[in-house]
């Protein structure tokens, strides 16, 4: 059975600002679903309708087949955890994670044996006496994820929990993360704007612009196959190299001098483009593409080496490509690259939408 | 600022060393002629050492006369009353107005705030005369009743308990509302114990106002049983043939300031913390 189902959900603010047009979402019983976006594409307002801090306009919320739009945000048995980890500060490690099986009116003894089970799992039992501002940035993160396990809820949700927390610990927790959820088989709704985050946590993701689901996939799918210019730049980093051109007669018009065959297409104007670790590095002679060299970015396992495409309307456009190892073209110079079929991207220039091979 | 220059540390500590003698000097005197005879201060000059009477004048002022017993206790359990009265009842009006300004959302909220806001232009001895009509139509001259409740409607603790609770970061209150904490236990619970400093500091500030009251009490109060220890220096200096007893008038005063002093010398610490930093 799906365990979150959000139906033609909306929102729009007092003031008549639509912040939400309308979403569907079925998410099923253990998935881990992640929510990306810029800032202010309404991922976070759709996170917190879920949770009951914000109303909902328009649409049904279900949460294992309830209808909860008019819940309060403790009936709809869920558990947040939010950015600043939001935790009381006069309390004990213990009493914060108590604190809501208290009010649910628990007996002792056994929010004591949940306290004690989910402090072990985290790694919490030395702490559980301490007071928030005597934990770390990672210890007092793990405590607002223990505060949200000890309830048990049906739905886990996230509003960027890893932001305030400096990258190595990020990236131990990113893992850790998808490790309890993958053990505890809650179904879990996670809010980033970090797609590095995004790709490692989901199990799909749902790319979210101007308040618009864009595209819902698995990770890989969104890589792969992004269905609009939007999700292509947003996946994927460095992001995709997107170039406005024309094809006509089955040839891909590209730079000044590159015209490459491309039948598959029909004619039109197109958005190509191809991400930075598709392009090979090729003799001038044998090139697709000619591209000058304006910055190299030598990060030992890989460089990125930034440049400008002049295309047929005499317009500069930025590339980037991407190289495992280490090379070092000459900056100011051109160097040809090519640009394997397989990996284009073509969208339509005026819905921004993918267009597919014939 | 942080700097090292021997003259000017050495000016800095006169400057500092002056202040305290002004303020310490009137209270020397006061502790100096309490143990003189009633007398010393008519004769034209002020003693400045202590006299051989002090345990006469305090017996006299704290037990009573042979025949007729002192009311000084009286008056201190009135005063410390009256002062407590209006501390905890200005604390608890205070934090629940403040609470519902911050959280809640009602109409005319933004009217009640500056309502609030308008009472700071209105101490009690602008609205005295009113004042007094209303408490004495209500019956209550001569009660504790009266003596506190006109004074405890007042805007200034309301004002800063409003920046605290306004500090208090929102999600902390969504994540009070996931947690299943209603209204009554969000106040008792996380409220109440975040502001427990700030509460404190109120309290140091609001006793010693309480307890300074002169004006109200005097006016309100007709019969002795209510008498409050302040005013009733006033009425050691009101005697009819201008006799006044200056070593009894100087004992009241010290016991007068006595209970002040402790409350701030206890909570200096909670005082301060209140004031400089909250807790979150």
């Amino acid at each position: 059975m799906s365990d979150l189902v959000l139906r033609n959900i909306g929102k729009t603010y007092d003031n008549g600002y639509q912040a939400i047009p309308s979403i569907d979402l079925t998410i099923e019983e253990g998935e881990f679903i992640v929510l990306v976006g810029p800032s202010g594409c309404g991922k976070s307002t759709l996170l917190r309708m879920v949770a009951g801090l914000e109303s909902i306009s328009q649409g049904d919320l279900l949460i294992k087949g309830d209808q909860v739009n008019n819940k309060e945000p403790a009936e709809r048995d869920i558990a947040m955890v939010f950015q600043n980890y939001a935790l009381y500060p006069h309390m004990s490690v213990y009493d914060n994670m108590a604190y809501g099986l208290k009010n649910r009116g628990e007996p002792k003894s056994e929010i004591e044996t949940k306290v004690n089970a989910v402090a072990q799992m985290l790694g919490l039992e030395e702490l559980l006496t301490r007071k928030p501002r005597q934990l770390s940035g990672g210890q007092r993160q793990r405590v607002a994820m223990g505060r949200a396990m000890v309830r048990d809820p049906k739905v886990f949700l996230f509003d960027e929990p890893l932001s305030n927390l400096d990258a190595k610990l990020r990236v131990q927790m990113r893992v850790e993360i998808r490790e309890l959820q993958r053990k505890l088989g809650t179904t879990t709704l996670y809010v980033t704007h970090d797609q590095v985050e995004a790709m490692t946590l989901a199990d799909r993701l749902v790319v979210l612009n101007k308040g618009h689901a864009e595209q819902v996939g698995t990770p890989m799918a969104l890589y792969e196959r992004p269905a609009s210019t939007f999700v292509a730049q947003f996946i994927g980093s460095p992001s995709m190299n997107l170039i406005p051109s024309t094809i006509e007669n089955g040839v891909l018009q590209l730079g000044v001098d590159s015209q490459l065959a491309c039948p598959q297409f029909s004619t039109d104007k197109v958005m190509w483009g191809i991400r930075p670790e598709h392009v090979d590095i090729v003799p001038l002679q044998d090139a697709d593409l000619s591209l000058q060299v304006k910055a190299v970015e030598a990060l030992g396992a890989e460089t990125l080496i930034h440049g400008s495409v002049k295309t047929s309307e005499d317009k500069l456009y930025p590339f980037v490509v991407r190289l495992s190892g280490n090379h070092a073209p000459d900056i100011g110079q051109p160097i040809g690259i090519r640009v394997p079929q397989q990996a284009w991207h073509v969208f339509d220039v005026v819905t921004t939408k993918r267009i597919e091979p014939l | 600022m942080i700097e090292n220059r021997p003259w000017l540390t050495g000016f800095s500590h006169l400057v500092l060393v002056l202040g305290v003698l002004v303020v310490a000097l009137p209270v020397w005197v006061a502790i100096v002629a309490s143990t003189h005879p009633a007398n010393a201060f008519g004769v034209g000059h002020i003693p400045l050492w202590f006299g051989d009477q002090a345990f006469a004048n305090w017996h006299q002022v704290l037990i009573g006369k042979e025949g007729q017993a002192s009311q000084m206790l009286r008056m201190t359990l009135n005063s410390l009353i009256m002062a407590l009265g209006i501390t905890f009842g200005k604390i608890a009006i205070s934090l629940l107005s403040a609470y519902a300004i911050v959280f809640f959302r009602f109409p005319f909220r933004g009217l009640a705030f500056w309502v609030i806001f308008f009472t700071l232009m209105l101490p009690v001895e602008v609205r005295i005369v009113p004042t007094y009509e209303v408490v004495a139509n209500l019956n209550l001259l001569n009660s504790y009743t009266g003596l506190t409740l006109p004074l405890i409607a007042s805007a200034t603790a309301t004002f800063l308990f409003r920046q605290c609770f306004m500090s208090i970061p929102g999600e902390l209150v969504e994540a009070a509302r996931i947690d299943g904490a209603g209204p009554i236990r969000f106040f008792f619970d996380i409220l109440l114990p975040m502001s427990r400093t700030n509460i404190a500091a109120l309290f140091v500030i609001l006793f010693i106002y309480g307890w300074n009251q002169y004006l109200w009490p005097l006016i309100v109060t007709t019969d002795d049983a209510y008498y409050t220890l302040v005013m009733s220096v006033k009425r050691m200096l009101s005697v009819p043939d201008g006799d006044i007893e200056w070593n009894k008038v100087m004992v009241s005063t010290l016991l007068a300031m006595i209970p002040p002093v402790l409350v701030v010398i206890g909570m200096q610490k909670l005082f301060v913390k209140g004031l400089v930093d909250a807790e979150k």
